[in-house]
């Protein structure tokens, strides 16, 4: 345990040694713990943002996914946001947690990404930005899972 | 790590696969008897001469031999850049990867 947090203290160090502060990404599995057992998009959410679904708006943000994903272990996700912002998750509501993946942005990342994740079985996904504003963007995609893929 | 970085106008896109079984806490328990076996990377980032172009904090749920694209501002980059990704599982172990913008 301690030598984990150990390790990851270090790659924060030596990268804040190369790279000016102001253009530091976040490291949200540092930063924010609770977010990561969170069971609930809202809980992820809350600790990430401190905001939950409602508070966001739904535009900038888009999220495709197939309709129906034959392999619940690798499901391709495509997740793009137009607007300038400081992070950029994937969430989804059917795993043991939420919370799937954190892009951080800085100056030079472009919010567009795309990730293959395991979904437990059918269910949506959600991308969420949280925009330079302060505004919280999302898109949403339900989709059908025909093989669960959290049991390997 | 394979990592395949390519310059096209003012951006450049990457694609990276990492090798790691990505081992759910479920798995680890249904296969191996013990939550505690569970790992999966949960940091995975990328710098060219220092400077961060990806940082991405991630869960179990990405698929195992995880990919990973992503686009960043090509200004002050160029062809021949050297790309440098590194992950880090929840165990405390560290690859790192490179490949030179094409």
């Amino acid at each position: 345990m301690q030598r984990r947090n150990f390790l990851t203290l270090g790659a924060v160090a030596a990268a804040s040694a190369v790279v000016a502060p102001a253009l530091q990404a976040i490291d949200y599995r540092a930063e924010k713990p609770d977010a990561w057992k969170a069971k609930t998009v809202d809980d992820a959410l809350k600790a990430l943002y401190g905001k939950t679904l409602a508070d966001a708006k739904e535009a900038h943000v888009t999220v495709k996914t197939p309709d129906v994903a034959s392999n619940g272990g690798a499901v391709p996700v495509d997740m793009s946001c137009d607007v300038e912002c400081e992070s950029f998750a994937l969430l989804e509501d059917v795993n043991p947690e939420s919370l799937v993946i954190v892009f951080a942005q800085n100056d030079v990342t472009i919010p567009k990404n795309s990730v293959k994740i395991k979904m437990k079985k059918s269910g949506s996904v959600y991308a969420v930005a949280k925009g330079k504003d302060g505004n919280l963007y999302y898109a949403k995609k339900t989709l059908e899972v025909a093989l669960g893929g959290c049991e390997g | 790590m394979r990592i395949k970085a390519k310059l096209k106008g003012d951006v450049v896109k990457v694609k990276a696969m990492a090798k790691h079984p990505m081992m759910t806490y479920d798995i680890a328990e249904k296969k191996t008897g013990s939550r505690d076996n569970a790992n999966f990377i949960t940091h995975w980032d990328g710098n060219v001469n220092g400077k961060v172009v990806f940082d991405a904090s991630t869960s179990q749920f990405l698929s195992k031999n995880p990919i990973v694209k992503y686009e960043f501002k090509a200004a002050g980059f160029k062809k021949g850049d050297k790309l440098t990704m590194t992950w880090v599982d929840l165990k405390g172990n560290k690859k790192t990867g490179h490949t030179k913008i094409k």
